[in-house]
């Protein structure tokens, strides 16, 4: 099958961030329409999709993630990515815009999880001390009497709120996850998809403010 | 469940029965304990189960769940 033309994707991804940005009902599929058009286009393994998870009848606010609650996305290494987040359309302000209130990328050898190698995590409001945005990794540290006793994965890295073209970036760059189209259509498209969510991006404080 | 081509429709009972069976699986606890750690700001590692935490965020403030015991 030939590669889609780069200029018809960025056309699309365009066109959902435009959806989004407006606000009201259809950001929220646009929203999802958006994360798994640069998941199909990178490490997704075919057949597997990210859904929007709603609590009927109130379609205001919805979840990322798999189809059941044991469903992470399924990568193109056979390893699995585990996408989750919160998104609401803010009732106040008119039109009702998107918000992401938290969001989770966990790498992860098993589809239970209990092998995670390496997670994002945001939280817009977090009820506890740790850093908002944060990563954490599942290994050990070599110079580990520095921790004195704390094992490496409670670690929590503060960092800026992170992408997740950034993580997908990271798992094809690092990981070598294998993509579903050439550098030469992936990179634009993540590039265009990026640029937008940084200019908007919600960015936390590092920890607590009292 | 109501599954359509990229949206998950649950009842409450659903998203409930969801939590419970993946907090008793994960942590060993019932929901409302996990979930009431959490706003405490007493869940360890709650990056480990931000998946349950975002499905109960479609929760309303005033469910059950979240009711003090």
């Amino acid at each position: 099958m030939p590669a889609p033309d780069p200029a018809y994707l960025l056309a699309e991804v365009r066109q959902l961030d435009s959806t989004i940005r407006a606000g009201g009902p259809e950001a929220l599929p646009a929203f999802l329409k958006l994360t798994n058009l640069i998941l199909n286009s990178t490490v997704l393994a075919p057949g597997t999709t990210l859904k929007l998870i709603m609590l009927l009848p109130d379609r205001t606010k919805a979840a990322l993630g798999g189809r059941t609650a044991r469903e992470p996305l399924r990568l193109n290494d056979g390893r699995y990515l585990r996408v989750s987040g919160k998104l609401y359309l803010d009732q106040a302000s008119q039109p009702n815009f998107l918000k992401v209130e938290e969001t989770s990328y966990q790498y992860q050898l098993d589809q239970d999880g209990d092998r995670w190698i390496f997670r994002y995590d945001y939280l817009r409001n977090p009820p506890h001390a740790y850093p908002a945005s944060h990563f954490q990794v599942n290994g050990q540290l070599a110079e580990a009497e520095a921790l004195q006793g704390l094992p490496l994965k409670k670690v929590h890295f503060p960092t800026g709120r992170v992408s997740l073209e950034a993580v997908i970036r990271l798992l094809v760059e690092q990981f070598k996850v294998p993509c579903n189209q050439p550098s030469e259509v992936w990179r634009p498209v993540l590039a265009e998809s990026e640029r937008d969510f940084l200019k908007v991006a919600h960015q936390a404080l590092s920890g607590p403010e009292h | 469940m109501i599954e359509h081509d990229s949206t998950v429709e649950l009842s409450r009972e659903e998203l409930i029965k969801r939590l419970e069976q993946e907090a008793r699986r994960r942590r060993g606890v019932a929901a409302r304990d996990l979930l009431r750690a959490y706003r405490e700001g007493r869940l360890e590692e709650p990056g480990e189960v931000a998946d349950l935490l975002a499905l109960a965020g479609l929760l309303p403030e005033d469910d059950p769940i979240f009711a003090s015991a």
